[in-house]
C-alpha cells in the first residue's frame, strides 16, 4: 500500500518545526521508521508531515556535569557506535545495539522513538529506567524549556505528556554515580521484534537513585515501589508484579515475573560503573 | 572412485557443482521481475477488499465521475467465476467470483477494480466507493464448521464440507493384536507462504495481434492461460502468459487469480496496459493460505513395538472456495493416502474433511498435506514408544520399510521405488551424536533442558496421471515435453513449460543437456515461463521440475543428439553410432568436427549434406514420463537437538541434521540449497508462522511484524548429509526434492522438545510452538503432578 | 496536491525529479529513475529487500520518504560497477549459493556490504545476527552467511561506500516551506459517508472481549441515573463522543473519535439505548464504521445503579467491543485492549465529575483495574512455579 496525500516539509530550525504545528494538523517526523509503515498502512494521515531530522538544535549533545542532554534526532545507530557521548558508560550502547535491525537503526532517533511511545520500545523502558527526563518546548515563542521525568512523560500506549504544538527536543540522561550498576533484559523471540517483556534495573546508590522498571506491558512501563525488597529478595518478583501489574493475562504476568528474574540474576554480575 | 569423485568435480554435467547460469544478473540488479516492467500508457490496478469475512453486499456506489476508473462485478460482461471442480464423488463445487457483488467469504476478497496513473492515486479512489455490508456470522473454527448451527457459507450446500473421504484397509483385523493405544490430537496452524515477492501482473490487449498478454508472477503460466481462457471465454490462441522472473513461489504462485482474471479483462475492455502489484498487507490478509490442519489419531501397536495400525480423523481446513487447479481437496487426499509414512503396517483407517470457512482458499505450500502429516505420525510415534519405554529411533527402525523390501508397495498403495530408509535414521543419529545427547540429559537439572528429537519421512514428488487423477484433481499432468534446438553457432536452446523461481533449473537442466550431447553449458540457452515458446506443461509443482521437465530435456537431447551423429556422420564419414559427443565435439575414433560446424552445416552450408538428408533438421520436441507414474520417493530423517527454556517456553535450534536421499544428483549445490530452504520454511511452521483469526474471521496479521518468518539468526547451521540411491523410475535415477526440507522439521522440532519435557510429562500437540503454547503444556503436565500431589 | 522537487546523488549522478511528497525513496527508484533493482518486499520496513546505502549507511527505502533524502547520496544494487568489495561479495554469493530467486539478493548484498565493512570480525553467530533484517524465503540463509563469512575471513577489498559523517548542522534560519494546507486530511464528507443505520444482533458479540468497572458515588442512585439515562449527557461523558440526533425515541445517531498515537479513527454510527427506569439499567447497543479505514467497531454496555445502604449509590458498566476491518489486523491485542480500557476509564471518570457538576472533560481517568478472568490451571502453576525464585 502507498499513503495518502500529505504535504512535506524540511524544518531548518526548531522554530520551523514549532510554527508548523500550530493548528495541529501536522506531525513532526524525524526517521520515520515507525510512522513509515503506519503512513504506508494508511493507518496514520497527516495532512503533512514536517521533517525534523536535521534541526541543529535537535542534532546537537551537550555534556554536563550530571548528565548528558541529548537531541531528540540523534540516531540509535550513533549511540550505538559510540559517535556520541554514553553517560552510561556503555548501557546506553548497547541497548540501541538491540533496537530492531541495524538499517532502521541508522534512521530511527531517540526522540522520534520516545515521542512514538510504542510501549514495548527499548527507549521507552531505557530512558525510564535510567532516570532520564524528556526536555520539552512549548508553542509560545518565549516559552522555556520544560523537563518532565520520563516515568510521567510517558503516559500510555502511543501517548505522551507532549501537548499538540510541543516539541520534544532534548533528552537528558543523568551520569550514573561511582559504583552503579544497571542491567536490561528483554524476552524478544526474534531478533528485533518487539518485546514480549522486559525489566530494567539500576543501583545507583551514590546518587540514591535504585529503580526497577517493568516494559512491554501494552501502555507506560510500571515502576515497582520498595525495590529494594525485591533486590534483598524479601519479595519474589512474582510476587512484586500481582501487586504492581496484576490485570497483566496470566502468561503476560508470568514472561514479566521472568524477565524480572532474568535482570536480577544480570544485576548480581553486572560491572559496576566508574566515571 | 577418488577418480570418479575428481572427474564429477571437473565436469559440468550430470552431478557437477556447477556455479548458476542465473546468478548474475540477480547480483546485478538486473533480474526483471513483473513488477519492473513497464509499458506506454499503463494503468495502475488497486482493489477494494472485503473488510469483513462474511456478509452480504446490499449496495456499492462509485464517486461520482468514476464509471471509467472504477468496476464492480457487474461491469465485467460475460466473465465466469473461478472453478475447480474435483472428479471425486460427493464434492460439492464453489464459484469464486472475480469481484464479489452479492455476497463476500472471506476478509480481503476482491469487490471493486480501481485504476488511476499510479498505485497511490488508485487507492486513493478505492478509499471513495461505497459499499454497504449486511454482516453475516462468520465460520472460522474448521472443527466446528460442520455443525448444524454453523452458517452456510455457500447456501445451497447442506454443510461446510467441500468433500468427505473415507480409507479403510484391513483396519479392524489389524488391531486385534494391539498391546497398547495411543491417541493424540494434533493442530497445524494457517500459514501464509510469503515468498519475498507478491504475486503481480500485467495485462496487455495487442489489437493488431488480437492477442492479450498477461505477464505474470506464476509457477504455472500455461495452467493460467488454460484458467483464464475458461473465465473469459476465449480460445487458447487469443491468449498469451510470460511470467518473467519470479521471486519464490512456494506454492503460492501456483493458482489462478481473481485479479488476474480482472486485470485481463480490463485491458481488454480499456485497451491499457494494467498493472497490478500485489502487496504484502494483500498477501497476508487476502492472499490463498495453506497448512490449516486438525488431526485426531490413534495408534495401535504391539508391546514390542510393532506398529500394527493407525486410525486418524482429519479436518483440513479449506476455506472460503476451491481454488484452481488444485482444488479445496488435494490436502485431504494427500493426508488420507499419505499418512502411513515410510512404515509397514498392516492396517489404516483414515477420514477426512475438507471444509469450508470465512478464510482466504487453501493452497498446497512447499510439502502440502505432508509435513503436517509428518508431524502427526512422528509425534505420536514418540508417544507410543515413551508408553512402550523403547527409544524413539528403535520403533522407528522396528517399523520402517526395509531396503530389501524394496521396492515396496505400501498399505496405501504408494510404490516406494528405492532407498535405504534404516540407514538414513541411523546416520541421523549418529551425525546428532544421540548417544552424547543422552549422556549430557542425565547430568541435567533446573528449568533448561534440552532434548533431541527424529523425524523420517519419504517423499513422493513427479508422481503423474494415475496419482492425481485418482486424487481427483481438475488438473492431470500427463507427459512433460521439451524442445531442443541447436543453433547456427552450435548453442542450444532448451524450451520447457516448467518455470524457474529460484530452483535454479537454468543451471541443471544444461547440466542434464551437457551429459546427453556435451555442449557447454555456458552456450545452453534456457527458455522457460512463456507460452509463446514452450511446450503445454502444468508448471513447476510438486517435486516434479527435475524429474518430469529434466527427463524430457533427456529425451529431446537425445533425439537431437542422433539427428547431430547422423549430420557429422555424413560430414565425417563415420557411422553415426560409433559417434560420442563430448565437449562441444562429435568425434568417432580420431576424426572429430565441433558441434558448431555440425549446425553451421545444416542451417546455412545444406549443399555439404547429400539429398537425402534428414529433413526433421536440429530442432526437436520430445515428450517424456517416468517408467511408472506412481512418482520418485525421496527420504530423509531430521535429528534436531534443542534447548527449551521453561520459564519462558522458548526454544533454541542448537543443531539440526537432515540426512538425505535425493537419488542422482544433477547438481548437488543445488539440492543443498533446496534442503536449506525447505528446511528453513519447516523450522518458520515448527516455532513462528501463523495466521490467527479472530471469531468474527478477521485476520490478525497483516505486516510482516505480526506474520513471523524465520530469521537467519532463528537457524542453526544446518549440516546435511547425501545418500544417493539412484530411482529405477527417473531418466538419471533422480528424485524430486524441492518440498523435502520443509516436511521434517515440526515434527522433528516437537519431538526433540517432548523429548526434554519428558521428565515432567508435558507434550506439545500443535504448530508453531509458540512460547505461550510451550508454556501452556509444561504449567498442565506440571500442574496435574501438583495436584496430583495435593491430593495424595 | 503539489509534487516536489527531489534531488539528490544516485549511483553518483545528480537527479533531480518532481515527485509526490508521499513517494517513497524506493519507489522513486525503481518508478521515476526505473532502477529497478531495488525491490520491495513488504513496504512496512521488515523484510529489508529494499535496503540501500543513503550516505554510506544502509537504508529501508520503503519507509524513507524521497524527499527526506534531498541532497542525500544514494547508492542502489546498480551503483557498484567498480566495487571490489561488492564484487567479492557476489563472487563468494555465487559460490555459496547465496541466492536462488535473487528477490532479497539486492537488499542482502547492501547489508553484506555493511557487515563487511563495519564488523570485520564478525563471526558467523553475528553475521546471522545482523542479517536479521533481511528476509530470505529460499536459501535458508546457508549459503548467504557462508558467503559473508567467506569474504570475512579472506582479507576483504577495502569499502568504496563508506558512511558520511553525520555532524550537527549550523544552525540556519530559512522558511519551513508551504506546510499547513491540509489537503491530505480526507474531506469530512468522504469520512461520514455510508454511516451504518443498522444495529448489530447481540449474537454478532459473543466471544468478543469484555470490559467492566464498578464505580461508587457519594451521590445518590438517583442522581447518577438522570446522567447514564440521558443520551446527551452520556455520550458527553465518551472521550471523543459526539450525538448528532435522537430517532424513533431510543436511536442515537453520532460519532466517536479514537486514536492510539497517530492513528486515528472517527466511528460514525448508530446506537439503540434502552432503559428500565424501574430497575435503573440500561442497554445500548451499536455500531460505528470509521469511513477512510473501513474498519467498524461493534459495541454493547450494560449497566446498573444500585443505591447503597449507608449513602451514595454504585454503578456497574459491562462492556463488549469488537473490532473488525484494517484496524484490526494486528497480532498486539495487548494494545487495542489497553484502549478500551481506558477509554472506559475516562467514561468512568466523567461521570463522576458531572454527577459532582464538573466539567467532564476536565477530569483525568481514575486507574481503575479492571477483573481481569485468568486460567486457573495457569494461575496455579505459576504461582507454584515462581513463587520461591
Amino acid at each position: 500500500m502507498k499513503p495518502a496525500l500529505f504535504d512535506f516539509a524540511v524544518a531548518q530550525s526548531l522554530s520551523d518545526a514549532q510554527s508548523a504545528l500550530l493548528g495541529g494538523q501536522n506531525k513532526l517526523v524525524s526517521g520515520n521508521q515507525s510512522l513509515g509503515p503506519m503512513l504506508n498502512l494508511r493507518l496514520t494521515r497527516p495532512a503533512g508531515l514536517v521533517d525534523i531530522s536535521r534541526v541543529p538544535e535537535l542534532r546537537a549533545v551537550e555534556e554536563h556535569e550530571n548528565y548528558v542532554r541529548f537531541g531528540a534526532a540523534v540516531t540509535h545507530a550513533e549511540i550505538e557506535d559510540g559517535e556520541v557521548p554514553d553517560p552510561t558508560g556503555h548501557w546506553m550502547r548497547n541497548a540501541a545495539a538491540n533496537i530492531a535491525y541495524r538499517a532502521v537503526r541508522n534512521r530511527g532517533t531517540i526522540g522520534g522513538s520516545l515521542a512514538h511511545a510504542d510501549p514495548a520500545a527499548d527507549w521507552v523502558i531505557v530512558m525510564t529506567g535510567l532516570c532520564a527526563m524528556a526536555v520539552v518546548k512549548g508553542a509560545a515563542p518565549d516559552a522555556t524549556l520544560r523537563t518532565i521525568p520520563m516515568e510521567e512523560f510517558i503516559t500510555g500506549p502511543y501517548s505522551t505528556a507532549l501537548g499538540p504544538e510541543d516539541i520534544l527536543t532534548a533528552i537528558d540522561v543523568p551520569k550514573p554515580g561511582q559504583g552503579a550498576r544497571w542491567s536490561y533484559w528483554k524476552y524478544t523471540r526474534q531478533v528485533g521484534e518487539f518485546a514480549k517483556a522486559s525489566a530494567a534495573i539500576l543501583i545507583d546508590p551514590a546518587n540514591n537513585r535504585t529503580r526497577i522498571t517493568i516494559g512491554a506491558l501494552g501502555r507506560q512501563p510500571a515502576l515497582i515501589s520498595n525495590p529494594e525488597t525485591i533486590l534483598d529478595g524479601s519479595k519474589s518478583p512474582m510476587e512484586a508484579l500481582s501487586v504492581a501489574i496484576p490485570d497483566q493475562p496470566a502468561t503476560a504476568l508470568h514472561l514479566h515475573a521472568v524477565a524480572l528474574s532474568r535482570a536480577l540474576e544480570q544485576i548480581k554480575v553486572a560491572k559496576e560503573f566508574s566515571a | 572412485m577418488a577418480d570418479g569423485q575428481d572427474v564429477k568435480e571437473r565436469s559440468k554435467g550430470i552431478g557437477a557443482r556447477l556455479m548458476r547460469k542465473e546468478d548474475d544478473r540477480y547480483l546485478n540488479g538486473k533480474g526483471r521481475y513483473v513488477a519492473d516492467i513497464r509499458m506506454p500508457g499503463m494503468l495502475e490496478l488497486a482493489f477494494l477488499r472485503s473488510p469483513l469475512a462474511h456478509a452480504r453486499i446490499i449496495s456499492q456506489a462509485k464517486p461520482d465521475q468514476t464509471d471509467s476508473w472504477v468496476f464492480f462485478g457487474r461491469d465485467l460482461d460475460g466473465v465466469s467465476g473461478i472453478r475447480a471442480v474435483s472428479g471425486l464423488p460427493g464434492f460439492r463445487p464453489s464459484t469464486q467470483p472475480i469481484l464479489a457483488d452479492e455476497k463476500v467469504r472471506h476478509v480481503g476478497e476482491p469487490i471493486a477494480a480501481c485504476l488511476a496513473d499510479s498505485r497511490a492515486k488508485a487507492e486513493d479512489l478505492a478509499e471513495k466507493i461505497d459499499v454497504v455490508f449486511d454482516e453475516l456470522p462468520a465460520v472460522h473454527d474448521m472443527t466446528k464448521a460442520r455443525d448444524k448451527e454453523s452458517p452456510l457459507l455457500h447456501e445451497d450446500w447442506e454443510e461446510n464440507s467441500f468433500l468427505e473421504s473415507n480409507a479403510d484397509i484391513n483396519f479392524e483385523a489389524a488391531i486385534a493384536e494391539a498391546d497398547v493405544i495411543i491417541k493424540r490430537s494434533f493442530k497445524t496452524a494457517r500459514q501464509c507462504m510469503a515468498p519475498i515477492e507478491g504475486r503481480g501482473l500485467i495485462a496487455v490487449w495487442d489489437r493488431n495481434l488480437e492477442l492479450l498478454t498477461l505477464y505474470s508472477a506464476t509457477q504455472m503460466p500455461h495452467i493460467v492461460r488454460t484458467g483464464l481462457a475458461d473465465c473469459l471465454n476465449m480460445d487458447h490462441g487469443q491468449i498469451r502468459v510470460i511470467a518473467p522472473d519470479v521471486g519464490g513461489g512456494f506454492g503460492y504462485k501456483g493458482i489462478l487469480l481473481a485479479e488476474e482474471v480482472c486485470a485481463c479483462y480490463l485491458a481488454m475492455k480499456l485497451d491499457r496496459p494494467i498493472r497490478w502489484i500485489e502487496d504484502r498487507r494483500e498477501h497476508l490478509i487476502a492472499g490463498a493460505n495453506c497448512r490449516e490442519h486438525s488431526y485426531e489419531i490413534t495408534g495401535y501397536a504391539k508391546a514390542d513395538g510393532e506398529l500394527l495400525a493407525v486410525d486418524c480423523t482429519a479436518i483440513v481446513d479449506s476455506g472460503a472456495y476451491s481454488s484452481y487447479p488444485f482444488s479445496a481437496c488435494l490436502e485431504a487426499a494427500q493426508v488420507a493416502s499419505i499418512l502411513p509414512g515410510p512404515y509397514v503396517m498392516k492396517g489404516f483407517r483414515c477420514k477426512t474433511w475438507s471444509v469450508a470457512t470465512n478464510k482466504p482458499p487453501i493452497l498446497p505450500f512447499r510439502g502440502v498435506a505432508r509435513t503436517g502429516v509428518c508431524f502427526a505420525l512422528e509425534v505420536l510415534l514418540d508417544g507410543i514408544a515413551r508408553e512402550l519405554k523403547i527409544t524413539p529411533e528403535a520403533i522407528r527402525a522396528r517399523n520402517l520399510v526395509q531396503p530389501e523390501q524394496m521396492p515396496f508397495t505400501n498399505i496405501t498403495n504408494k510404490f516406494f521405488d528405492s532407498g535405504d530408509y534404516p540407514e538414513a535414521l541411523k546416520r541421523a543419529v549418529t551425525a546428532i551424536d544421540l548417544d552424547g545427547i543422552r549422556k549430557e540429559q542425565k547430568g541435567q537439572t533446573g528449568r533448561t533442558r534440552i532434548g533431541v528429537g527424529l523425524s523420517i519421512f519419504c517423499e513422493q514428488g513427479a508422481h503423474g496421471t494415475s496419482v492425481y487423477h485418482g486424487w481427483g484433481i481438475p488438473m492431470v499432468p500427463g507427459f512433460e515435453q521439451a524442445t531442443a534446438r541447436l543453433t547456427p553457432d552450435g548453442g542450444l536452446e532448451l524450451r520447457v513449460g516448467v518455470h524457474s523461481h529460484g530452483q535454479s533449473l537454468e543451471t541443471t537442466l544444461a547440466q542434464i543437456a551437457n551429459t546427453e550431447i556435451g555442449i557447454d553449458p555456458e552456450k545452453i540457452k534456457l527458455v522457460h515461463g512463456d507460452t509463446a515458446y514452450t511446450p503445454y506443461s502444468t508448471g513447476t509443482w510438486g517435486s516434479r521440475c527435475i524429474v518430469m521437465a529434466g527427463g524430457a530435456v533427456g529425451s529431446a537431447c537425445e533425439l537431437l543428439g542422433e539427428r547431430i551423429r547422423k549430420i557429422a556422420g555424413h560430414l565425417m564419414q563415420a557411422d553415426p553410432a560409433d559417434i560420442k559427443l563430448e565437449g562441444g565435439m562429435a568425434s568417432a575414433g580420431r576424426s572429430t568436427i565441433s558441434i558448431e560446424e555440425v549446425a553451421r552445416t545444416w542451417y546455412l552450408k545444406p549443399q555439404l549434406l547429400p539429398d537425402d538428408v534428414d529433413p526433421r533438421g536440429l530442432d526437436v520436441v520430445a515428450g517424456y514420463k517416468t517408467t511408472k507414474d506412481t512418482g520418485t520417493f525421496s527420504y530423509a530423517c531430521h535429528a534436531v537437538k534443542v534447548e527449551v527454556d521453561m520459564d519462558l517456553g522458548h526454544i533454541r535450534l542448537l543443531d539440526y541434521v537432515i540426512v538425505e536421499d535425493a537419488g542422482t544428483m544433477i547438481n548437488p549445490m543445488v539440492v543443498d540449497g533446496q534442503v536449506y530452504g525447505g528446511a528453513a520454511q519447516g523450522i518458520g511452521t515448527a516455532l513462528f508462522e501463523e495466521m490467527c483469526f479472530d471469531a468474527s474471521g478477521q485476520p490478525l496479521a497483516s505486516t510482516l511484524a505480526d506474520y513471523h518468518l524465520p530469521l537467519a539468526s532463528d537457524l542453526p547451521n544446518i549440516r546435511i548429509e547425501h545418500m544417493e540411491t539412484p530411482s529405477p523410475l527417473s531418466r538419471f535415477g533422480q528424485k524430486g526434492i524441492g518440498e523435502s526440507g520443509a516436511i521434517g522439521p515440526p515434527a522433528a522440532i516437537a519431538n526433540a522438545v517432548n523429548d526434554a519435557l519428558s521428565f515432567i510429562g508435558a507434550e506439545v500437540a500443535e504448530v508453531p510452538m509458540t512460547p505461550e503454547r510451550v508454556l501452556s503444556a509444561i504449567a498442565q503436565a506440571e500442574f496435574s503432578k501438583t495436584t496430583e500431589g495435593d491430593v495424595a | 496536491m503539489t509534487e516536489t522537487t527531489v534531488d539528490l546523488v544516485v549511483n553518483g549522478a545528480p537527479v533531480s525529479e518532481l515527485t509526490e511528497p508521499r513517494t517513497h525513496l524506493a519507489d522513486f527508484l525503481r518508478e521515476d529513475l526505473l532502477l529497478s533493482g531495488t525491490h520491495l518486499g513488504c513496504e512496512q520496513g521488515v523484510c529489508g529487500a529494499c535496503t540501500v546505502f543513503v550516505d554510506g549507511r544502509p537504508t529501508r527505502s520503503c519507509i524513507t520518504l524521497a524527499a527526506s533524502c534531498k541532497g542525500a547520496e544514494v547508492r542502489s544494487v546498480e551503483g557498484f560497477d567498480d566495487d571490489p568489495l561488492m564484487k567479492a561479495l557476489r563472487d563468494a554469493f555465487k559460490r555459496h549459493h547465496g541466492l536462488q530467486c535473487g528477490y532479497c539478493t539486492p537488499g542482502m548484498l547492501v547489508t553484506g556490504y555493511d557487515i563487511v565493512r563495519r564488523l570485520p570480525d564478525a563471526d558467523a553467530e553475528r553475521v546471522r545476527k545482523e542479517l536479521s533484517g533481511n528476509l530470505c524465503r529460499c536459501t535458508g540463509y546457508a549459503g548467504i552467511v557462508a558467503a559473508i563469512m567467506d569474504v570475512l575471513e579472506n582479507n576483504p577489498p577495502a569499502a568504496k561506500v563508506q558512511p558520511h559523517a553525520r555532524t550537527p548542522q549550523k544552525t540556519e534560519k530559512s522558511a519551513a516551506g508551504s506546510i499547513g494546507t491540509a489537503s491530505g486530511v480526507a474531506s469530512p464528507a468522504a469520512a461520514e459517508r455510508n454511516v451504518p443505520a443498522s444495529i448489530p444482533a447481540k449474537s454478532s458479540l459473543a466471544g468478543a472481549p469484555s470490559l467492566s468497572r464498578t464505580i461508587r458515588f457519594n451521590v445518590s442512585a438517583s442522581d447518577i441515573w438522570a446522567i447514564v439515562s440521558d443520551p446527551e449527557k452520556i455520550v458527553s461523558c465518551i472521550p471523543g463522543g459526539q450525538l448528532d440526533s435522537i430517532t424513533d425515541g431510543n436511536l442515537l445517531q453520532g460519532k466517536c473519535a479514537v486514536s492510539m498515537g497517530p492513528i486515528k479513527a472517527a466511528f460514525a454510527g448508530t446506537a439503540r439505548m434502552d432503559l428500565n427506569e424501574a430497575e435503573k439499567s440500561g442497554h445500548v447497543i451499536g455500531r460505528g464504521k470509521d469511513g477512510l479505514s473501513r474498519s467498524q467497531l461493534d459495541g454493547m454496555l450494560d449497566f446498573k445503579m444500585t443505591g447503597l445502604p449507608e449513602k451514595g449509590s454504585e454503578l456497574t458498566l459491562d462492556m463488549v467491543y469488537k473490532l473488525t476491518g484494517p484496524l484490526s489486523q494486528f497480532s498486539r491485542p495487548a494494545l487495542v485492549a489497553e484502549i478500551a480500557d481506558r477509554i472506559l476509564d475516562q467514561v468512568a471518570a466523567s461521570i463522576e465529575a458531572l454527577a459532582k457538576g464538573e466539567d467532564p472533560h476536565e477530569t483525568q481517568p481514575r486507574n481503575l483495574n479492571g477483573l481481569s478472568l485468568m486460567a486457573s490451571v495457569f494461575m496455579g502453576w505459576i504461582k507454584r512455579t515462581l513463587r520461591f525464585r
